[in-house]
């Protein structure tokens, strides 16, 4: 360690920590990433191409035959009933977690603030298998809910196994995670902008639409977007919530893989739909979303 | 979980939201290959003579049994559990398969395995004990009457109800359509496409693992027109609502009626008069064992009546072992639940893998059920 060395070493040891450095920091979460989600996934797509294909069976890709299996009015049904929702819950969970964000970050007293922020993601801490039976034992004929109803003296609802009772479940699960990130989007508000509209003459309601929304739009996004890719992958609430005509995509998947009638070809196949949907949106979350915060 | 009352076993077993997780990471293993189709053999491993590993339901593991095993046997024993019959297999293919010499895959399973040439045929004279079995245990017509497995316990499905809610007890499935107005957002079917399809199909005077394209359009056709009465296909999740009065009926596997009915007794479970699904627990050994001498002497000692009978009820399954029934106590021997007399099992079947072609018409049909 302390042996001498060369001038000409010293100076190539300068050198080489410049790039050695940081691709010895990168590495790691380089060769993770490569490892465990580009090469699954490329691995995916490869088995979408085999038509039918079952464990055991050899791989021999072969054309689009799965991809026009997804096609079949019954399997678009599916898609169609998990993006329905994807889309509700991610609007549930918009209108309910702005004010809750705004409150936070610009009402609340600052010593409060972490406290608040803390209880509000707890649930998350939790197992969602069982926040979802949570809210059976909260929702059934004679649980909670109805108690409450029936003691003052108002009528049951029937909710449980109702596509309410699904979106109940889903915007709960995902709530924390729009009003967090709509929270640090609100916190680095411009106050003085308010301000400024203020004394300039605009209602309220003009300032916020006009100023406070535009600010926030990247979060906004970000939120929605979030939001909307776990809404989209959720099984748990619609299959225990939901009622006979409850299955989504992320069910049908597990079915293709795991089911009585293994379909692996045609799982990969909806796996790359959904993996090309979400990357789309992702996509354009960085395009627009950067020149938001640009023109701002 | 560990403290979980074991007579959940096709709780455990079947029970999709908890097997998904572990379903996932089993459907991922394969990847691990360049080709995972490929990923067939696996390659023979040599182990210690004196270690065993077994690949296991949550439901059997017995800290006690394997304590006294390795205190007879000086083998010493670990144990691995799956949650399906699928994570299992899955599992297996991914090439963790051999690792394990003895696994306790469910009888449609075995036949799977058996197909895909992945079991040892057991050689019977190295077993000790098989004529304690039950006698529909002792002879398996399957498989060219060759042995590949021996049976550790076994169940029905039925329909468990609340009396005090129904006019008239029900006897058999057709009571569901019969009553269907009735009984609408009271009842709830399996989560399971084949015991549903199945007990439609034998509602209908078919088999459980019909193949006939016709017979199995008509129980989809039959299956529709109940569907607006059913509240929810679950396995399990009906305990605490029918225990409450919010639902009256449920289709369910007869371990978890026995739980049931052990919380409330007022509640009955029935099976069917036409028929239903018999499953049944097995041991089986694969090709890949790396110790099946040691797999020999496991089954053998779980063939023993006293073993059997004291495992019985330390973890509440129904033995298939004849000799460890007479040995249980009366209260055990006379749960009808459990260990149904003879004659109603006449009509029952057990689920068998059907063709391709087949099982891929009842899945579409199935996502046709669920869509309507």
């Amino acid at each position: 360690v302390a042996s001498p060395s060369p001038p000409a070493n010293t100076a190539a040891a300068k050198v080489a920590p410049r790039w050695l450095e940081p691709l010895l920091l990168l590495a790691p979460a380089g060769v993770w990433l490569g490892l465990l989600l580009i090469l699954p996934t490329l691995l995916i797509v490869e088995l979408s191409f085999v038509p039918g294909i079952r464990p055991g069976d050899v791989v021999n890709p072969t054309g689009w035959g799965n991809y026009l299996k997804i096609f079949d009015p019954s399997t678009l049904t599916v898609l169609g009933r998990s993006l329905f929702f994807a889309i509700g819950t991610t609007a549930i969970c918009l209108l309910l977690g702005y004010p809750v964000a705004y409150w936070l970050a610009q009402i609340v007293p600052k010593r409060w603030q972490n406290l608040l922020l803390v209880a509000f993601i707890l649930p998350l801490w939790t197992s969602s298998l069982l926040r979802s039976y949570a809210w059976i034992s909260i929702l059934r004929d004679s649980g909670v809910l109805n108690s409450l109803l029936n003691a003052v003296g108002l009528p049951s609802l029937q909710l449980l196994y109702q596509t309410p009772a699904v979106f109940l479940g889903m915007a709960y699960s995902l709530l924390p995670y729009m009003v967090l990130i709509l929270y640090s989007s609100l916190e680095k508000l411009d106050r003085r902008l308010l301000e400024a509209a203020a004394d300039l003459g605009a209602t309220p309601s003009q300032t916020f639409w006009r100023v406070t929304v535009p600010q926030t739009l990247p979060g906004l996004a970000a939120g929605c977007l979030l939001v909307f890719i776990n809404a989209l992958g959720d099984f748990v609430n619609p299959e225990l919530l939901g009622g006979t005509s409850s299955m989504t995509a992320a069910r049908l998947i597990y079915n293709k893989f795991l089911g009585n009638t293994p379909d692996w070809g045609m799982g990969s196949a909806m796996s790359t739909i959904l993996i090309l949907a979400v990357s789309i949106a992702i996509a354009l979350l960085i395009k627009y979303g950067d020149r938001n915060a640009k023109s701002l | 979980m560990t403290a979980r009352p074991p007579h959940n076993v096709s709780r455990s077993r079947r029970r999709f939201l908890t097997t998904a997780a572990a379903g996932a990471a089993g459907a991922m293993l394969p990847s691990c290959g360049w080709r995972l189709g490929n990923v067939q053999s696996n390659p023979k491993q040599v182990a210690p003579s004196d270690q065993l590993a077994v690949y296991t339901w949550e439901a059997y593991v017995d800290k006690d049994l394997l304590k006294e095993f390795q205190a007879q046997t000086k083998i010493k024993v670990t144990s691995e559990v799956f949650d399906s019959n699928e994570t299992m297999l899955a599992t297996f293919e991914a090439g963790k398969g051999s690792t394990y010499s003895v696994i306790y895959p469910s009888e449609i399973t075995v036949q799977q395995m058996v197909q895909k040439e992945y079991l040892t045929e057991l050689d019977v004279s190295r077993l000790a004990g098989l004529d304690n079995l039950l006698p529909r245990f002792r002879e398996l017509h399957r498989n060219g009457g060759k042995r590949y497995s021996v049976p550790v316990s076994w169940g029905t499905t039925g329909l468990i109800y609340n009396p005090d809610k129904l006019s008239e007890p029900p006897t058999d499935w057709e009571y569901l359509w019969k009553h269907k107005d009735k009984l609408t957002r009271r009842m709830t079917l399996l989560s399971d496409v084949r015991e549903v399809m199945g007990a439609v199909l034998k509602s209908l005077g078919h088999s459980y693992n019909s193949e006939n394209p016709q017979e199995i359009k008509a129980a989809y056709e039959k299956l529709l027109k109940l569907k607006p009465a059913i509240a929810s296909f679950t396995t399990d999740a009906w305990k605490d609502q029918l225990l409450a009065g919010d639902l009256w009926i449920a289709m369910g596997y007869s371990s978890d009626a026995a739980e049931a009915l052990k919380q409330n007794p007022k509640l009955k479970f029935v099976i069917p008069k036409s028929g239903t699904s018999l499953w049944s627990d097995t041991m089986v050994i694969p090709k890949s064992a790396p110790n099946p001498d040691a797999a020999y002497d496991w089954i053998n000692y779980m063939l023993r009546p006293d073993v059997a009978a004291s495992m019985t009820q330390r973890l509440s399954f129904a033995t298939t072992n004849e000799d460890a029934i007479v040995q249980l106590p009366q209260e055990w021997q006379g749960n009808q639940t459990l260990f149904p007399p003879d004659r109603l099992l006449s009509h029952c079947e057990t689920l068998a893998p059907v063709n391709k072609g087949t099982a891929e018409l009842i899945e579409k049909y199935w996502t046709q059920v669920s869509n309507s």
